[in-house]
């Protein structure tokens, strides 16, 4: 060491010294050398150290088994946070009955989504009277604003008995 | 090391290109958080590198492989939080989430630590067998250079200890260093050069 690496700023300015013969010894590692780079600085025993550390220091690795048990663990970790994301912040809409899409070929999809709701509430055989949203909010790109009205009022209309439906098909075919 | 990469980021329709710093694991971190099963990949990268630090630490297998899943498990849990943050400036092959990742491990390695203090059924005596610097199973493992060089850096104190092996052990730059143990680049300098001084005595002392 010089006269000049006495005091903080020397052991800074030998420190920077030993971190450049470090990088350098490290890279020659890296590249499968036997002995670190040739180098008047850091001091002999610095670089001896650094040169046996570089060389002998072990890696360890556990074992194959615990390695495959702690995959398990993290990859049944991540499925129950798959889980989590599904049920809390994202919609999921369930799929409507398909006859309806299928009677209303090229329809707007705002549309089609309003009256699939519309036909669901109305089949009691659906065994739902609303569309199902698991976890978060309706935030399916499907139903627009207005399709989105068009379900609350429906709602708030209860469906006409078949006594209704039918009283009302016999007035539109009578003569005025 | 993998070389940092840079990339453009931007679609077509937005405008000019914009640069964005590829570090190292930037794309396996943002394909985990969006699928957490592709954590995967970053477990296996650095389930060594863990384990030996951990190793190193506490001196035992079952703790370092204790510390070693706490490490990844608390990792997976939180990684939607964790953003990328390394810079061009920080080096080649600079990760902050390696940065992270061994933060996380120290924490770990700090706890079994605790608990094996705190721990009442065991007395002092086995205690301090378990903190030796070198323990039977390593020691056949280990030729004599590497038992030498192990039971060195065994010795020293604590930051000095982790400094040595993040470097030699996991390879880390002086900047990650910093980034794991909470200090200056420049401390962490100083610390290297000191603990290879005590290093260097220790291999010459023929007591040893």
């Amino acid at each position: 060491m010089t006269s000049a690496s006495a005091g903080r700023d020397g052991s800074e300015v030998d420190a920077l010294i030993t971190d450049r013969y470090l990088e350098a010894l490290l890279a020659a590692h890296a590249r499968g050398a036997d002995h670190g780079p040739a180098a008047a600085e850091p001091p002999a025993p610095i670089r001896l150290a650094a040169d046996r550390l570089a060389r002998d220091l072990p890696r360890f690795h556990p074992s194959f088994r615990f390695e495959e048990a702690l995959a398990a663990r993290l990859a049944e970790a991540a499925a129950r946070m798959d889980l989590r994301a599904a049920a809390g912040a994202e919609g999921l809409v369930v799929p409507l009955p398909g006859r309806v899409h299928d009677a209303l070929p090229g329809a707007d999809p705002a549309v089609d989504a309003a009256a699939a709701v519309d036909a669901a509430v109305d089949d009691p055989r659906s065994g739902i009277g609303r569309p199902l949203l698991i976890g978060g909010a309706l935030t399916s790109a499907a139903l627009s604003i207005a399709g989105a009205a068009y379900v609350a009022w429906r709602l708030n209309r209860p469906p006409a008995s078949a006594m209704a439906r039918a009283a009302r098909a016999v007035a539109r075919t009578r003569p005025v | 090391m993998a070389r940092p990469a840079f990339w453009k980021v931007d679609r077509p329709e937005e405008g000019g290109p914009r640069l964005a710093h590829l570090d190292r694991d930037r794309r396996l971190v943002e394909a985990a958080q969006a699928d957490p099963a592709r954590f995967e990949a970053l477990y296996r990268k650095y389930l060594a590198q863990v384990y030996s630090y951990a190793f190193y630490e506490l001196r035992d297998h079952h703790e370092a492989e204790d510390a070693t899943e706490r490490t990844f498990l608390a990792a997976l849990t939180n990684l939607g939080r964790f953003e990328e943050r390394a810079r061009p400036a920080d080096g080649e092959g600079a990760s902050t989430f390696r940065v992270w990742l061994f933060q996380i491990a120290r924490n770990a390695v700090a706890e079994r630590r605790r608990r094996r203090q705190r721990r009442p059924e065991a007395p002092l005596e086995a205690a301090a067998a378990v903190a030796a610097p070198i323990d039977l199973e390593a020691d056949a493992a280990l030729h004599d250079d590497a038992a030498a060089a192990w039971r060195a850096v065994g010795r020293l104190t604590g930051d000095r200890r982790r400094a040595l092996i993040l470097r030699f052990v996991d390879e880390m730059s002086t900047a990650e260093i910093a980034g794991v143990l909470g200090r200056s680049e420049g401390a962490v300098r100083v610390l290297i050069h000191r603990a290879l001084r005590s290093v260097a005595r220790d291999l010459d002392d023929p007591s040893r």
